[in-house]
């Protein structure tokens, strides 16, 4: 009888301890929950853009870890909440990044940082609201920092989008420029450009007004698309028209498509000009060897020591790479986390909209920023001016051409 | 001669070069759609799909071209296999747009597992004879790949029996003829010669992308309808000439046109030629 009652009074213990530990673990995720800052992270995932959204994703996770690591972020009231996130897929497709953000907004996560492809970008930012305090707009309120979608002057589409990406016409306008100066005897430029993609075709733009700012003559240019596989055409009328450079606004794919072609039928201008966002290691993995000359100018180099640590963590922990797209994801998480540390933002779970809005308006506050390669102006479209280099493929690598910080 | 005159005939010689890849992919459907009268949707993907096999032999081995081009051919050859097993033999009957449907979630599928295998990023892929024989040298594999073609469907036995159970199936099952394994042997071998195109288009490209599924797969559909459903000849010609036709257009009018001449002559033939250049006619 006695063994009984000790074997019922170990059970009974046994029980409360199962419970007592249960209510401990159940209470510890509700308590951080409570105190967490929740940040979003939107970009391609699948489908051929996803390399972007990997590289985004490699640098989100591992700024993310850092700042936990060193306590987290201090909220209005002086506690530190750590920064919880996700990371969802846009497929570069503009109604899947609309209904994922569109979820994100019906949650409590406070802020965005996405998303990849400028052609979501573009509508994503459409259905925000449009002027902040507009009764009449029902557009959604909710702040949105993009680090990878380029094309040019997007971020005035809304009061609550903010964009942290290499501003294109300053980069090429003083590309083209310098260009000028080191090569007078380069007079003549003929392009190409991927039709079908919306940056490729924006950037085209800039580099066309660049080149006769700069007193080049701008022969033409020739189109293809995104996924062509031939090229002897366009490049059998730049041999014809024999221009002193070539200007190539398209992606890594069709980029190495058109060098080698160029390479088959022996054209051979005295200089290679390319777009922004095929300054990446994509480019080398596609084709090196061919692209050897090209010159790009670039928001990313792994030329101070900051960006040299980042870059060499991404790469060996997070098996990511620092480019010039992903390297804003590690500035806008350190501006966000100024914002959020200044602003009063409480991160409770009744304080979603205020906090929102509070980092709307930090965000909206910030006139500089300290970026892995110096200081970053922020102008009054929420856009950001970055300093760049000119990089120039050597080797199968990137090397520095100039760097005119 | 004038350079007009030049160019217009360097666009009719790269159309034969580019027409050959669309005649092979064109070849793939239009044999499986003779034989089973159904189409699949995912024979360009698995093409692709072979040719990265052979790339990833490539950077596991750096061996010669040959291995990569074996490996391919191979590697396509078995993915054929399994999209006969999966969409088409394992598919209920009483459905007839359910193996549609498969081969085109098929193509869908293996696309998504590329482009996550590789980051969706383009891969450089090996040339097989040096860059001054780039020109000729895959139009030449691509005829004997035809002329092998024509071959094994019109000379042996395994060509009779696909010819038979493509005229009349339940006739040649009554002669004995296994029909799943006619098949499946059809699937393999088509699969093969997507393994030729894919390795012989991504040596001509000089790289691999995920981007190239979906073009393959519209090239080689259009092919197979121009040619008329069900002809091996009228596939060679039709891509031959949708090469010409993508080629001339693109220099006369410009990359927004090229397309539209492609789809309006497809439309032509359509309404005037349903049958296609060498196909069986309209069925009742």
């Amino acid at each position: 009888m006695r063994h009984l009652a000790r074997v019922t009074l170990h059970l009974l213990l046994l029980a409360a301890l199962v419970v007592a530990v249960s209510g401990i673990l159940a209470a510890t995720p509700a308590l951080a929950q409570e105190r967490a800052v929740k940040i979003a992270g939107v970009g391609a995932m699948t489908g051929v853009i996803r390399g972007f959204g990997i590289n985004s994703k490699a640098v989100f996770d591992m700024v993310v870890d850092e700042i936990n690591e060193k306590g987290g972020i201090k909220l209005a009231d002086g506690t530190r909440a750590k920064i919880v996130t996700t990371f969802v897929d846009e497929r570069c497709n503009a109604e899947e990044g609309i209904s994922v953000v569109r979820k994100l907004a019906s949650e409590d996560w406070l802020v965005v940082i996405g998303p990849t492809c400028s052609n979501v970008a573009e509508p994503l930012f459409g259905i925000l609201q449009r002027k902040v305090g507009d009764a009449g707009d029902t557009g959604l309120q909710f702040p949105i920092f993009t680090d990878t979608a380029i094309k040019p002057g997007l971020a005035k589409i809304s009061e609550w989008s903010f964009r942290n990406v290499p501003h294109e016409p300053t980069m090429y306008n003083h590309l083209f420029k310098w260009l000028k100066e080191k090569h007078p005897d380069v007079k003549t430029v003929y392009g190409g450009v991927e039709s079908d993609f919306a940056h490729s075709n924006a950037n085209w733009g800039v580099m066309e007004a660049a080149a006769k700012a700069a007193g080049f003559e701008v022969l033409g240019v020739e189109k293809w698309l995104l996924n062509d596989t031939e090229f002897s055409t366009q490049v059998g009328k730049w041999r014809r028209a024999k221009p002193d450079v070539v200007a190539i606004s398209s992606h890594p794919f069709t980029l190495c498509g058109t060098l080698r072609e160029m390479k088959r039928q022996g054209v051979k201008p005295k200089l290679l000009v390319g777009l922004t966002s095929s300054a990446t290691l994509e480019t080398m993995a596609g084709c090196g060897p061919d692209a050897e000359g090209l010159i790009i100018p670039t928001g990313f180099a792994p030329v101070t020591p900051e960006a040299q640590r980042v870059a060499k963590i991404v790469a060996t922990k997070y098996k990511g790479n620092v480019d010039l797209h992903s390297a804003a994801v590690y500035e806008n998480m350190y501006v966000l986390k100024q914002i959020i540390e200044t602003s009063g933002v409480e991160a409770k779970p009744g304080t979603v909209q205020q906090d929102r809005r509070r980092i709307r308006e930090g965000l909206a506050k910030v006139k500089e920023l300290q970026g892995l390669l110096g200081k970053v102006t922020r102008t009054d479209d929420r856009e950001s001016v970055k300093p760049y280099v000119f990089a120039i493929a050597k080797n199968s690598d990137w090397a520095v051409l100039y760097d005119p910080r | 001669m004038s350079d007009v005159a030049l160019d217009v005939v360097q666009q009719v010689l790269n159309g034969f070069l580019f027409g050959s890849s669309y005649a092979l992919i064109g070849i793939g459907f239009t044999m499986i759609f003779g034989v089973m009268d159904k189409l699949n949707l995912s024979f360009g993907v698995t093409a692709l799909a072979g040719a990265y096999t052979g790339l990833l032999v490539f950077h596991l081995t750096r061996g010669p071209f040959v291995l990569v081009f074996a490996t391919a051919v191979a590697a396509a050859g078995l993915l054929g296999l399994v999209v006969e097993l999966m969409c088409f033999r394992w598919m209920p009957r009483d459905y007839p747009l359910a193996p549609l449907m498969a081969t085109m979630g098929m193509l869908f599928f293996v696309d998504e597992v590329i482009a996550h295998a590789t980051h969706g990023r383009p891969m450089a892929f090996p040339a097989p004879m040096g860059q001054v024989m780039m020109d000729l040298g895959p139009w030449l594999l691509r005829g004997a790949v035809m002329g092998a073609l024509w071959f094994l469907v019109y000379k042996t036995r395994l060509g009779l029996a696909t010819r038979a159970v493509s005229q009349q199936p339940v006739a040649a099952q009554l002669c004995g003829i296994a029909l799943p394994r006619v098949n499946a042997a059809v699937f393999v071998i088509t699969g093969m010669v997507g393994g030729v195109a894919g390795t012989l288009i991504g040596s001509a490209v000089g790289n691999l992308s995920p981007l190239l599924s979906l073009p393959l797969t519209v090239k080689g559909l259009v092919t197979a309808v121009l040619g008329g459903l069900g002809s091996v000849p009228g596939a060679v010609v039709a891509g031959l000439l949708l090469g010409v036709v993508e080629y001339e257009a693109l220099y006369f009018f410009g990359i927004g046109y090229r397309d539209m001449v492609t789809y309006l002559l497809l439309f032509a033939f359509l309404v005037f030629r349903p049958g296609g250049l060498f196909g069986r006619g309209v069925r009742a």
